[in-house]
């Protein structure tokens, strides 16, 4: 097995090898050697559905064609639906490449009979290096912190919000959206409590994100009461347990957890 | 015809795990949960699961509504009739059960089982007799609140169903 830092390394490499990069949160841009593509060269809303929804399914090896329209077109007939799917697979392909030699197979996406998959191997995805960034770090976590924190910070980076924030009312978005933001709020926390000791204001911002994300996420608040009474702030840390308690009262109706009471105590007997 | 699309409601629903030792040192499990709502991307957060399920009622509920609007009067009529059908369960006897169990908890809970297998699939959870046992003052609070809870979202249907009684008839 590759050490782990050199298979961080080869994940931060990936994104100037590829020649196709996709941005998928916080927003949506396809970048085509480096230069972003106008969201006009799509054309029709289904041609650019149909990439999102390859993009989203990516982990499930080639899927069919029927499978798709019934996916994000559940209305469309038999008839309407293979039409609508010629037409958004021939855009989809002509704005990935326009330069692209007719007869010759589409470089970013797969075909085996009447299944389809993206090519990965020539892609960079955004959620994708995430997802091997965090894999990665938690890892490392604990026996190489060094690494960790950099694989934690390196997914962070990417983080810029929602998965396709275009696409909240489509369900076929929704369990890739809540993984998504799951890991962030993971990476957020974590970093957090590995900064807590050296850099406890920086500790105190990647909670303070995970709260954003979640408001009701116990961890982050119990990060930052420990980020503040390591920098010496106790009011702010006591404020903090005010703001969680009076979160979980309103939103589930319980009491913090014994750990977060037991650092109350702490910081009230300082 | 409505779309196919206006006649689905997803949940997305999300919980997480808390282990814990409370004061007396006694191991315990907590559960924290959000319901998200994915056609209009409204949430709840809630620690019992009666409070999900009264979230995905009132969705579904709505969603009822909206699908009927253009159906003739008739079918109209059948569908709400049909669904009030269900509500009105709920309400008239759902309350009865509850305050024949606090007096008597096993006969009670046998009669709501049977009702409980009555009203749906979706509800037809079973309850474990064995160990039922009578009920505290925190689960009279609790079950007042569900039924108030309950009462209000009555409340709320008739109005939107008058609502629509109404622009039908201007119509």
């Amino acid at each position: 097995m590759k050490s782990l830092d050199k298979r961080l390394d080869k994940i931060l490499e990936k994104k100037s090898k590829a020649s196709l990069w996709i941005l998928t949160l916080g927003k949506f841009e396809v970048h085509r050697s480096g230069e972003p593509i106008p969201a006009k060269e799509w054309g029709r809303d289904k041609t650019l559905q149909l990439f999102q929804y390859l993009v989203t399914a990516r982990k499930r090896n080639g899927l069919h064609k029927e499978q798709i329209i019934t996916r994000i077109w559940e209305d469309a007939g038999q008839k309407d639906g293979d039409r609508d799917f010629k037409v958004a697979l021939h855009g989809m392909v002509k704005t990935l490449e326009p330069n692209r030699k007719s007869r010759t197979d589409a470089k970013y996406i797969t075909r085996q009979g009447l299944t389809y998959q993206l090519a990965m191997e020539e892609i960079w995805l955004d959620v994708e290096v995430l997802d091997e960034l965090v894999t990665l770090a938690n890892e490392a976590l604990h026996d190489e912190n060094k690494i960790a924190k950099k694989a934690y910070k390196a997914a962070l980076e990417i983080y810029n919000g929602i998965y396709l924030p275009n696409r909240i009312y489509n369900d076929w978005t929704s369990a890739e959206r809540e993984r998504i933001q799951m890991l962030a709020i993971t990476a957020h926390t974590t970093l957090a409590e590995l900064l807590l000791e050296k850099k406890p204001m920086e500790s105190i911002r990647l909670a303070q994100e995970a709260l954003q994300t979640d408001p009701t996420w116990e961890d982050a608040y119990r990060i930052q009461m420990q980020g503040y009474l390591n920098s010496g702030n106790r009011p702010q840390a006591l404020k903090t347990y005010k703001k969680c308690k009076t979160i979980l009262d309103k939103e589930f109706g319980i009491e913090p957890l014994p750990e977060t009471k037991a650092l109350l105590q702490r910081i009230e007997n300082l | 015809m409505a779309k196919k699309q206006n006649q689905t409601s997803s949940f997305v629903l999300r919980f997480t795990q808390k282990i814990f030792k409370d004061d007396d040192g006694e191991s315990n499990v907590q559960w924290r949960g959000k319901i998200t709502h994915v056609q209009d991307d409204e949430a709840l957060n809630f620690s019992e699961m009666k409070d999900a399920m009264t979230f995905m009622q009132s969705k579904l509920s709505d969603l009822t509504l909206s699908s009927i609007d253009g159906k003739s009067e008739e079918e109209k009529e059948g569908i709400l009739s049909k669904s009030f059908d269900i509500w009105k369960k709920m309400a008239t006897q759902y309350p009865k059960f509850v305050m024949q169990a606090i007096k008597d908890p096993k006969t009670g809970v046998t009669q709501i089982q049977e009702q409980i297998s009555q009203v749906g699939d979706e509800i037809s959870q079973k309850m474990e007799l064995d160990s039922y046992k009578p009920a505290s003052k925190s689960d009279l609070k609790s079950m007042m609140e569900m039924m108030e809870q309950m009462n209000k979202q009555i409340t709320a249907l008739g109005k939107k169903v008058d609502k629509l009684s109404k622009s039908n008839k201007s119509k």
